[in-house]
Order: structure tokens, then sequence, then C-alpha cells
């Protein structure tokens, strides 16, 4: 006979679960006095958010699934925000919380709240645990939806007599999902249909999203995209998909894109998209998206299809397998010569006003740090402003080098995931890029870093203000910088020591020079390089601004630069 | 207006999903039953809607990991007569005799 919470461990172990995050509360303490001797480590952070973002971290670097563990009530809502985060960015996600005893649901009993339901429309599957003799089936399908298809979060909630009862245990089970009539099969004649197209297009592009990485045909998409040798670029998920020294290769697109992608987006007649929602950070105004585009869309969801603008030829499946049958296609395929398109949207003309980032410290800040960073390094950044800087400037080969909270937006992000990153990966350099709002969201996890001995990177670009709301009150409110003043931040550097974590203070008239002095470049690299966790605080120009930028509601050629 | 049926495994949430889809988009439901039928458990709805809203709600509910199958068709006299009632009134009948109530309450 186990105990609920011994099978429970036991399922996870049979899910390949050897590292998971949470915080101990009432209703799941059974759980956590059954986790010695399971063979899982259990990472304490200071806060549920910091454990579910951690997972997240974990997910995301390493494509296995993520675990984050948390008690019921107040300890399961402060998951939600790192569930809806999951969602938007499909990463695989079990979050496992305790609840009530079974015969106290619905009494609103002390730490009891509806997990279940206000979940619901956050996750691809969950399941309120209602007997003990079903955790094992209920571990199987949770694990299987998070990763299937499109990834995403699951919850299992599980009350504590559950996991506190004890029965007779068989072992782990596979789950197997019924089949469903109408699931909808690739059309074997796309082949056809696309290369008719392609043959058809004067000034065909590529649009490279998540789920080109997700689907683990990196290498697949790279070699189709030499021979395509169109203009391409990439979402801020789909950034070190595709080589960045490509010469077909445009950056990033969409608001804070670069002018030759935003551009080539615009202008292009047929726009293969790869694993792309399209969503209005992408598009701008949908009214006035790729208007004189056909659109082919690859996608594993066919809930993202036509979301936007409907499309010619949407070809559903993973592109694992899609891919490689259109790189076949290609392969035989005739195709027009797009030389002088190719010319015009990867010509000089559209190439980066101020390539240095002269005009921009912060710019050159990051070029200098990211310049130093090895194929082996993973760029976590935090949303805002920095966010788009460490988006357009750091060119990772990896396609999981470069991790953000995209879809959501999630301030309080990068350090927490950070600790699941560097967890993950050891021996690569993590460097985690945050803001001075962002940082705070979750600056408890300085804690876990120190507790860890993590050597992360950590990086706040501190312009004392909540950069991003503030040049949107600057360009579109008339200045009025309601409420987004942060001048009277703590001091970060004493705060880190507090938490007997090394920190500096950096201002931004050393990036001034170029190149920078030696002293600062040693200075650099004494940072990236230091076994110990570092902070190193950053002071921005508080007016500081993200260009290019498309204004919300514009379409994508209606860029504006820093000179306007 | 037209009529949704969306063929579903009864398991735990699923019919939830299935709304929540709806109510998402701030759409009225004017008509929605929910029943056994051959083939496992049935939703069947009435929602104004356009061509394009009726693309994303049929993938979306289609993503929802129980939900077996989704048609679209024309409303039956059934649907359109329940719903007529409803339809009516924006907002629902508090505007009238829940009104007054409520006025004669506060006096």
């Amino acid at each position: 006979m186990l105990r609920g919470a011994e099978i429970f461990l036991q399922c996870l172990r049979a899910e390949d679960v050897d590292l998971v995050f949470g915080y101990p509360g009432g209703a799941i303490m059974p759980l956590y006095d059954a986790l010695e001797g399971s063979g899982i480590r259990h990472v304490l952070t200071r806060h549920e958010q910091g454990a579910v973002f951690a997972a997240e971290g974990h997910a995301r670097a390493t494509g296995k699934v993520g675990v984050a563990i948390a008690t019921s009530g107040p300890g399961a809502t402060n998951l939600v925000t790192g569930i809806a985060d999951a969602k938007m960015d499909s990463v695989p996600l079990v979050c496992i919380t305790g609840q009530v005893r079974s015969s106290l649901i619905g009494t609103d009993a002390f730490q009891e709240t509806d997990v279940f339901g206000l979940t619901l429309s956050l996750t691809k599957w969950s399941r309120l645990v209602k007997t003990i003799d079903e955790i094992p089936a209920v571990i199987a399908e949770a694990f299987y939806w998070a990763r299937e298809g499109r990834p995403g979060p699951v919850v299992i909630d599980i009350p504590t007599d559950f996991l506190k009862a004890k029965m007779d245990f068989a072992g782990p089970v596979k789950f197997t999902p019924k089949p469903r009539p109408s699931d909808p099969a690739v059309e074997a004649a796309f082949g056809d249909k696309l290369i008719s197209l392609l043959q058809k297009a004067e000034r065909p592009v590529a649009l490279i999203g998540a789920g080109a990485k997700l689907s683990g045909a990196i290498s697949e998409l790279r070699s189709l995209l030499d021979e395509l040798n169109i203009p391409t670029f990439a979402t801020v998920h789909g950034l070190g998909a595709v080589e960045p020294e490509a010469p077909y290769y445009l950056g990033m697109v969409g608001m804070h894109g670069t002018r030759a992608a935003n551009m080539a987006l615009h202008e292009n007649d047929l726009l293969l998209v790869f694993g792309a929602r399209l969503d209005d950070r992408v598009t701008g105004d949908p009214t006035r998206f790729a208007p004189h585009s056909k659109i082919v869309h690859f996608e594993i969801d066919p809930a993202q299809l036509d979301r936007v603008r409907a499309c010619e030829l949407p070809i559903v499946g993973d592109l694992a397998k899609t891919i490689p049958a259109f790189h076949k296609k290609v392969r035989d395929a005739k195709l027009p010569n797009w030389n002088e398109w190719r010319a015009v949207a990867c010509g000089d003309d559209r190439a980066e006003l101020d390539p240095r980032g002269l005009s921009q410290p912060t710019i050159r800040f990051l070029d200098e740090l990211f310049g130093r960073l090895t194929q082996n390094s993973v760029v976590i950044a935090d949303v805002g402003q920095h966010q788009m800087w460490a988006a357009q400037r750091y060119r990772s080969a990896s396609p999981r080098g470069f991790i953000t909270s995209g879809g959501l937006g999630s301030m309080g992000f990068a350090l927490p995931a950070a600790v699941g990153v560097q967890l993950s990966k050891p021996d690569a350099t993590v460097l985690c890029v945050s803001g001075d709002g962002g940082f705070q969201m979750n600056i408890q996890e300085l804690a876990t870093v120190r507790r860890l001995n993590l050597p992360i990177k950590m990086v706040i670009v501190d312009n004392k203000y909540l950069g991003m709301v503030r040049q949107w009150q600057q360009l579109f409110y008339q200045r009025n910088y309601a409420e987004t003043d942060l001048s009277d931040n703590p001091d970060f550097v004493e705060i880190a020591k507090a938490y007997r974590i090394n920190a500096v203070r950096v201002q931004e008239d050393v990036m001034r020079e170029y190149p920078v002095t030696e002293d600062t470049a040693d200075a650099l690299e004494r940072f990236l390089r230091s076994p110990e966790p570092e902070l190193l605080v950053f002071d921005c120009a508080p007016e500081a601004n993200v260009y290019p930028m498309v204004p919300a509601g514009a379409a994508l050629s209606e860029m504006l630069f820093e000179e306007e | 207006m037209h009529a949704f049926h969306i063929h579903y495994r009864n398991t735990q949430g699923t019919l939830m999903r299935i709304l929540t889809a709806v109510s998402r988009r701030g759409l009225d439901m004017p008509y929605v039953q929910a029943c056994a039928d051959e083939r496992g458990q049935r939703a069947s709805l009435l929602l104004d809607v356009n061509t394009k809203q009726i693309g994303q709600l049929c993938r979306d509910w289609y993503a929802i990991v129980d939900v077996i199958e989704v048609k679209v068709g024309t409303p039956t006299a059934e649907m359109l007569d329940s719903a007529a009632g409803v339809l009516g009134a924006h907002p629902p009948a508090s505007a009238g005799v829940i009104g007054k109530n409520a006025s004669a309450a506060m006096a």
C-alpha cells in the first residue's frame, strides 16, 4: 500500500520529471512530505509566481514539460499568470495544486478556491481528482495533453485527503487518446498547390514563428529557406530559428521589428507563414496587413488559422512533417528567379539607420554584452523596452537561445525563468535582462538565486520609469506620464548585497565611446565570466525610446523612427 | 442566426470550455441546450455571428481536447421560438418588471 502522494510522485517520475518548482502550504503538505527519496528535485522559490515562471524557463530551455506545485487558495491563484503565459506561448506545463479535503469542497473552506473553474479558459486540459484510484490515469493524461500538438498548460487539482489515503499501486499507466472522426489530415496535394503559388509569385517572403522551433524541424527549415532564398523574418518567438547571418534574413518583424522586415511583410505578394499566430503585434492594423499577399499558413493548431486574414492555403499539421514534404516539392520544381525582389528587400536602403546604436547608449551596452556571449548562452528578457532592444540586437543561432514572455507580456517573468534555465543548463551563460519595473515584480527570487548559488548574470536597464508605457504616453498621450515615474526606486545594488549577491552600477556615459575603453571591456568580461551570481544595474536615459515603432492601429509600413 | 451542434465527451469542464469560447467574445447565447445523444453528448447553441466568427468559434471548439465534432446549420423552429423572448429585450427583462420591483423596494 502506498500513499496517494507517493503514487503521485512515482507517476511524475514515469513522465521523466526530475525537477519541479514550488511553494508548500497546507493542502499540498502530504506531497512535500513524500518528496524525499522520490528521485525528484524540488526547487523552493519565494513566491508561487516565481515557481511557475521557473518551470516555464525550464520547459522553454529544454523542451521538456515544466512542473509547478502550489497549495490551494492563494497558492493556486498565484500560479494563474504563469498558466496564462504558458498558454499564449505554447509552453508545456503541468501545474499541481493542492485542494481542501474532498468533503469540504464547495463549503468555502479555509484556503479553498475553485482552481478548476478559474483556470478553465487558460488551460488545454484540467482535472479535479475525485478519487485516489484515478491519480495514475490523471497524471498520464495531463502530461500527454501538455506535450501533444501545440504544447500548453494543464492543471491537476488534488484534494489533500487523496494524497494522504493509501491504496495498492500497480504502477504508472500510459494514456492513449480516443480518435476523433473528423481530425483534419494534411492534404496530400498541398505541395502542388503551393508550388503553383510560388511559381506565380513575384515577391514571396517567409515568416518564422515559435511553431517552427517547437516542431524541432530547425535543420529542415534552414535547409528549405536556403533553397528558397527569399526574404525571411521572424516573430519574437521565432528568433533563433533562422541562421542570423543568412543573407536573406531580415531580423524581427512587427511593432518593433526591423525596417527591412516590416517593409517586406507589407510589400510581398506571397507570404509563407511557418508556425506563427499572426497576432496584432506582428500584423499591425489587420485590415492593412500584407495587403497584396496570398497567405500560406503552416500550422499545427487549426484554431490559429484565419484569425486575422483568411489564408489562401492552410496547411494543418506538424511542421516536422509538412516542411520536409514541402522541401521535397521545392527541390523538384522549377521556381522563378527572385534576385531582383531580394535585392530590394535585403538592400542597403533598408538597413538600420544606426547599426551600431551609437545614439543610444543602452543599445551599445547590450551589443557589448551580447557580442561577448558564446553560442552556449541563453538570454532571458523581461517585458518592456529592454525586451525589444534585446530582441532587436541579440542574434542567436540557437532556437532556444532567446527566451521571453512574448504573448502575454508578463512583467516579472525573466528572473524566475532564468532560475529554471540555469538549473536546466548549468554550463550555459544565462543572461537575464530586466527593466527596473519588472525586476521588482519578482525581486524575491534573488533569494532563490543565492540559495542555489546560480551563476545567473542579471542586468537591470534602469530608466526609472515604466519605460514602454512612458514611451506610449510620450508619443500618444501628450507626454502625460501618469503613474509611470519610478524615480523613487530602491537602490538595487544595496538590495542585491542584502541577498549576498555581487552588484555594480554602470553609468550610460561609458557607452558613449566607440569602441569602449579597455576598463569597460574588462569589467563586462568579468561580469559575464564570474562563477557567482552577479547583478549589473545600467543607468539608462529616462526618455530613451525603442525604434522602429509601428503605432497601434497603423500599418507595418507606417513605422516611426528615432529622427522623427 | 446560426445553429451550432458540438459533439463532445462528457468529461470535466468540457461543456464549460465550449461555452467559454462564446462568452470570451462577449456574444449573447439566446439558446443553449446540452443533452446526451447517440454519439455521447451534444451542445446546441444559437448565435448571432458573422462568417469570420463562425470560423474562429469552430476552430476554438475543435481545439478543446474532448470535443469530437462541430457542425454549423440552420436554426430549427424550436430554437428560434425558445430564443424569441430573449432576443427581444437587451438588457433582458430587468428593464421592465424587475426594474419596477427594484424601484418599489427602494422607495
